[in-house]
């Protein structure tokens, strides 16, 4: 829309609102004039681009490079926030707002809870909660993220199979995001690759505010053999996605740590989330096999 | 990490000569602790080199299996390596001895003695690739940022494959060759009829039982050198140059330029190193090529990069660098392997945009792998791009279990070979829909074209990943 | 000892030595965690008030492990000059405050003075101090220590280039490497912290670093920072260059357990880094610590964080180190809460390990379940080098994909070169300006191009 529309839409609501004469005429010529000294500014159609689109390793903002070509080739092999140029000593605003956006990310996926509609209706798992009764006590008091309230231990001890082969459960972690983006191919992959090794399993379950170690109780509890938990890891900039396993066979509280088997980096961008399921499936068989997890178990 | 050594032999049977080598192939877990594996060949080293024999003949049409086969029992001995210590290798025909008429049975029966899973392998596109890689072409061009061809002059053909940091951007043959004109006590002995008709086309008076002279040869071997100026785009292309090339096949592109080369093949000694004494001393022309590609004007265009390996350059190509490793979480049956000479049944990227089209792909070329009614082993290869999701993979594994019907009823194994990273859930999706009643093999991290062959290994690396090697069969006909 | 006062007429009367020294900290969660922080805000300053009155020879007399059960403290208590300690020991913890900060002692004095005290005195008069009184103490200390340069030279400040990757692909990490040293970055080390920890890794790593150094004549040491004994058999077996070996510390024995770790292997590392290491030294080895890590591993023996970090730096001394930095905010939200947490703790940290006599760094940083953000970090970062901080980090714009938390990016030190009128260590600064990348202690338009480094 340029000047002249504008100020034939003016004039014309104007003469609408029957305002006529010099103060019609004054306040067409304030507006003209306040337009062409250019304080006036106009709110135009479009959409600026998604910065959180650009993929940072293609991403290349040094002018005049020497070699450019070559090292654009080069950091394309590196996932960080390279060949960013500067401004001074500094950062250019586009980086600097890519990198912001990423921290956004980041801190939401911590901070805000999961989707309770999400994890019950889509998912179909039921939730149970740790002792933490909020995000902040979640943050600080990782003991008590790592034992079940009493209305959890009840719930599991109803609703759950006992004795499980293998006892799988989803919890929120430092991500809630890692759960939605992942969950919905993770879990049903495992499940189907369980199956397709014929392994039993129980009931599956989500619990808040979960810690790793809280895997120790929910074993014990349920008396499974192979316990295995799908946790939202902390998140980084590159993803706030990702996702950890940890398996461990007959585990118990007070075990050592070493004793858990590890998968992390799960998540679109990296090991994904299907291919994660069936190979975690994998573990759990091998797992079986040898009766050892963590340290004790050579994969 | 976890580091295991892979043992290989390659075994090249060439137009003039037979030669063999093993090597050692490392591969390790290149991930973390807590991720998903992902096993790599991180080192390849040649740790034996035979000596170089001329291939045996019983007539100019056939090979000498039995010499053959002698020689290479000869050189297991002399390397103290049994058959069961490979776990891979390949065996080539190359240059004109691909298209001897018993090159087939030649390759299966050395494939079957040298090991378990030694491979054969043939193809003029195949032997330029493996050439270029045993000579560093491919590393030279990515180390240096640009194009590398290199020119395996062997006996019959020289073999050209192009890179371009790194990348393979085109393969050609010509039929020009160190041995194409033999000579022997002085005299010319055989002409190639090629030869023969482009030295006739330049007034070069030549006829078998002439007396070889130097200067005569010379220039001939000079336009020679200019046909492979030509066929690198150095020079313009001029109407004898077509003909050239072997079973009419194509040049390399014009785009990249070519920037630098490097010589491998017999003849490439004669290139860098020439030395003196008589030029007939191999009873060809070889010396006299190699001097003419030296001192060609279009070849100081371009950089002269020293190859790593000459002479040995397909063999060692052939030892080292045809196995792959297929991604780390893949799906199989440890008893059916390893499995041979698979044909590629190959679902084209515009089909598998579909699941209908896919299928319906899978379903109509396995027409062509039932050559008497009888159904033929085949891997069915796909991209697998963008069905990554949980829902995605079980449509794709309905697909193919639709498409592949005629697989899923005989009793050969269900053999998927996919690109994308979904090996293992894909192959578990189709062994519950199959409710485990058959055989699933399905790998990923592999590339393949329609006319590949594969060969799958037996698995490596604790079992993580299986050795293959997806190879062409198609000999010059 | 009298561990009594009254507040507004209000008696606190605490039961021990470790009880005062937990609760005369400022907030921090991890001693929440623990269960020993104060309970509030009044009871903090009462805390304080007792703790200032005690004497230097009382909080000697009280380690936070007791000598015979830990080697960490028998380290200490050793390397204790009594006939400085003698001098010292009968100030109170308010003389000593008032002792560092006064305008007639010297950085010189300071230094001697290092020699005759316990980290327990050092976390002890930390406690007493504010934020500036932290910079301005730490200000007048400089600790310089010599590899293949010399670092922490006044007019000096120097960054370690941490050029982490994801899978420690050797292209991407070599891209890093080049960035980093683009804009100035890298005097301190180079140094990656490796996914894959094994000895061919490092060893691998070791030779592609060394490799670039050598062939661009940059005047620096490197570093992979894996266990000692893994640095040690990358050596032995490999033949790996080593300018500098790593070690992650704690300020107790059973903590040093958690990283499978003793005073004996550190001892033998460095013996072995003096034999075989590529650098000139003496100075040989790098360590890193951070307040928290022994009550994560339960070896803090209920004391409280600030003390067992200033431990790390007792411990750390005897080793003569060419680095030493608090990675402060590395561990979480359950020991250091937020931004304002974890500049108090670098701050402290930085203070205590200078007042230890060790060549003190930090890596400013934080994690994304904190609640801080860049301009915390970059806060602290001004506040670290405004206190004469030996160096921070630098990893490209602050974030460090392969651990998966930010903390100061390659332009930061440059930035902060700039405007405290600092420069990199002098041959370093040399070679910067050799390269085109900078001029008189500036950044030159040239900086920040990586790819001057892809000729042949």
């Amino acid at each position: 829309m340029d000047q002249k529309d504008l100020k034939a839409i003016i004039e014309q609501v104007l003469s609408e609102m029957h305002i006529t004469g010099d103060t019609a005429k004054a306040a067409t010529a304030a507006v003209q004039e306040a337009c062409t000294s250019g304080t006036c500014s106009q709110i135009e159609e479009g959409c600026i681009p998604d910065v959180t689109e650009v993929d940072i390793r293609t991403q290349y903002l040094v002018k005049n490079p020497e070699h450019g070509e070559e090292y654009a080739e080069l950091k394309a092999h590196a996932p960080c926030r390279l060949g960013i140029g500067k401004a001074g000593a500094r950062y250019k605003t586009t980086p600097q707002l890519q990198f912001r956006a990423a921290h956004s990310a980041a801190q939401d996926a911590v901070f805000n809870d999961v989707d309770h509609d999400f994890v019950e209706k889509e998912m179909g798992l039921f939730i149970v909660q740790t002792q933490c009764d909020s995000k902040d006590v979640y943050l600080t008091r990782p003991d008590l993220g790592r034992k079940l309230s009493p209305e959890a231990v009840q719930t599991l001890k109803e609703r759950c199979k006992k004795s499980p082969t293998v006892q799988i459960y989803v919890a929120d972690g430092l991500s809630s995001a890692a759960v939605a983006a992942n969950i919905p191919d993770l879990l049903p992959a495992l499940l189907q690759g369980l199956q397709s090794y014929k392994i039993d399993v129980g009931t599956p379950f989500f619990v808040k505010y979960g810690r790793v170690g809280v895997m120790d109780e929910i074993s014990e509890l349920l008396d499974a053999e192979v316990t295995c938990t799908l946790i939202g890891e902390r998140p980084g900039l590159i993803t706030a996605e990702s996702m950890s396993a940890y398996i461990a066979y007959r585990a118990t509280v007070g075990m050592p740590e070493a004793r858990r088997t590890v998968l992390s980096n799960i998540h679109r961008n990296g090991t994904i989330p299907s291919e994660a399921g069936a190979h975690i499936a994998e573990i759990i068989k091998i797992m079986l096999e040898k009766k050892a997890s963590g340290t004790d178990l050579k994969l | 990490m976890m580091q295991e050594i892979v043992r290989s032999v390659g075994i090249d049977i060439g137009t003039s000569t037979t030669q063999l080598v093993f090597s050692r192939l490392v591969v390790e877990n290149l991930a973390g602790n807590y991720a998903v594996p992902r096993i790599s060949i991180v080192e390849k080293e040649v740790i034996y080199r035979s000596k170089i024999y001329f291939t045996p003949l019983r007539s100019p049409t056939e090979i000498d299996t039995e010499k053959v086969k002698e020689i290479v029992r000869g050189e297991y001995a002399a390397a103290g390596i049994r058959p069961e210590d490979l776990q891979t290798g390949a065996v080539i025909i190359t240059g004109d001895t691909a298209r001897k008429q018993n090159a087939n049975q030649v390759l299966e029966a050395l494939s079957d003695m040298a090991g378990d899973f030694v491979v054969a392998t043939a193809g003029p596109d195949l032997e330029s690739v493996l050439s270029a890689r045993g000579a560093g072409a491919d590393v030279i061009s990515e180390e240096h940022r640009t194009t590398v061809a290199n020119i395996d002059i062997g006996g019959g053909t020289s073999n050209i494959a192009l890179y371009e940091k790194g990348t393979l951007r085109g393969v050609s043959c010509l039929d020009i060759g160190g041995r194409l004109i033999k000579v022997e006590q002085g005299r010319i002995s055989w002409i190639f009829p090629k030869i023969h008709a482009l030295a006739q086309k330049h007034g070069i008076a030549l006829e078998v039982g002439d007396p070889a002279k130097e200067q005569t040869l010379y220039e001939l071997c000079t336009i020679m050198a200019g046909h492979l100026a030509q066929a690198l785009g150095l020079l313009p292309k001029d109407g004898d140059h077509v003909g050239l090339y072997t079973n009419d096949g194509s040049p390399i592109p014009t785009e990249p330029a070519v920037r630098g080369v490097t010589f491998s093949g017999g003849v490439a000694d004669c290139v860098y190193d020439p030395e003196p004494g008589d030029v007939f001393r191999y009873g060809d022309i070889g010396v006299l090529l190699g001097r003419a590609i030296r001192n060609h004007a279009a070849f100081q265009t371009v950089e002269l990069f020293r190859a790593a390996e000459t002479i040995r350059a397909t063999v060692v190509g052939a030892g080292t660098h045809t196995t792959e490793v297929s991604g780390s979480t893949i799906t199989y049956e440890k008893d059916r392997l390893p499995i041979k000479n698979i044909p590629i049944l190959r679902v084209s990227e515009d089909d598998e945009a579909h699941l209908d089209t896919l299928s319906a792909s899978i379903r109509t070329q396995m027409a062509m792998y039932r050559p008497e009614g009888v159904t033929e082993q085949v891997a069915i290869a796909l991209s697998g791009a963008g069905r990554t999701s949980f829902q995605a993979v079980q449509q794709l594994a309905d697909a193919i279990l639709d498409g592949g019907r005629e697989v899923v009823d005989s009793s050969h194994p269900l053999i998927v070979v996919v690109e994308n990273d979904i090996g293992k859930v894909l192959g578990n999706a189709m062994k519950v829909k199959l409710e485990h009643k058959k055989d699933v093999i399905c790998i990923d991290g592999i590339r393949t074209r329609s006319g590949d062959y594969i060969d799958i290994g037996a698995p490596i690396a604790g079992g993580h990943v299986v050795p293959v090697v997806i190879k062409t069969l198609i000999f010059n006909s | 000892m009298i561990l009594k006062t009254k507040l507004f007429g209000h008696t606190y009367e605490f039961k021990s030595l470790r009880e005062v020294m937990a609760k005369a900290n400022e907030e921090k969660s991890g001693d929440k965690l623990a269960g020993i922080a104060a309970e509030d805000a009044q009871e903090r300053v009462a805390a304080k008030v007792v703790l200032s009155q005690i004497s230097l020879n009382d909080i000697r007399n009280t380690p936070a492990v007791p000598y015979e059960e830990d080697e960490v403290t028998r380290i200490i208590q050793d390397g204790v000059n009594e006939t400085i300690f003698s001098e010292f020991k009968n100030m109170t913890v308010a003389e000593f405050r008032e002792w560092l900060l006064d305008e007639n002692t010297t950085g010189t004095m300071i230094r001697r003075a290092s020699r005759g005290i316990t980290s327990e005195i050092v976390a002890a008069v930390c406690k007493l101090m504010s934020n500036l009184d932290l910079i301005y103490a730490a200000k007048k200390m400089r600790v310089s220590a010599h590899c293949n340069t010399t670092i922490g030279l006044p007019g000096t400040f120097s960054s370690r280039l941490q050029p982490n990757h994801t899978t420690d692909d050797p292209k991407g990490i070599m891209a890093s490497v080049m960035e980093g040293l683009s804009l100035g970055c890298g005097d301190a080390v180079i140094g990656l912290n490796p996914v894959d920890d094994s000895v061919e890794s490092v060893a691998r790593i070791l030779k592609s670093f060394d490799e670039f150094k050598n062939k661009w004549e940059v005047p620096t040491q490197i570093c992979v920072l894996a266990h000692v004994t893994t640095q040690t058999e990358a050596a032995d077996k490999f033949n790996a260059p080593i300018d500098l070996m790593f070690q992650s510390i704690a300020g107790s024995q059973k903590g040093n357990e958690a990283f499978g770790l003793n005073g004996k292997m550190l001892e033998e590392g460095r013996d072995m880094m003096l034999r075989k290491g590529t650098s000139t030294g003496p100075n040989v080895m790098y360590f890193e610590t951070g307040q928290g890590s022994e009550l994560s591993s339960e070896a803090h023996n209920g004391w409280d964080q600030v003390t067992m970090e200033a431990r790390c730096y007792g411990f750390a001394k005897k080793f003569q180190p060419f680095l030493v930095n608090t990675v402060v905010g590395f561990i979480g939200p359950e020991y250091l809460y937020d931004s304002k947490q974890v500049i108090r703790a670098g701050l402290e940290d930085h203070f205590m390990g200078k007042l230890t006599g060790v060549p003190m760094g930090c890596d400013a940083c934080y994690t994304n379940h904190m609640k801080a953000d860049q301009n915390d970090i970059e806060n602290l970062a001004t506040l670290l080098v405004a206190a004469g901080c030996n160096y921070i980090m630098g990893v490209p714009e602050g974030d460090d994909c392969m651990l998966m938390y930010q903390c100061t990016g390659f332009h930061e030190a440059a930035a902060l070169r700039e405007v405290f009128g600092l420069r990199p260590i002098k041959e370093f600064d040399m070679w910067l300006e050799k390269m085109g990348f900078s001029e008189n202690g500036k950044l030159t338009p040239k900086a920040g191009d990586a790819s001057v480094f892809m000729t042949k």
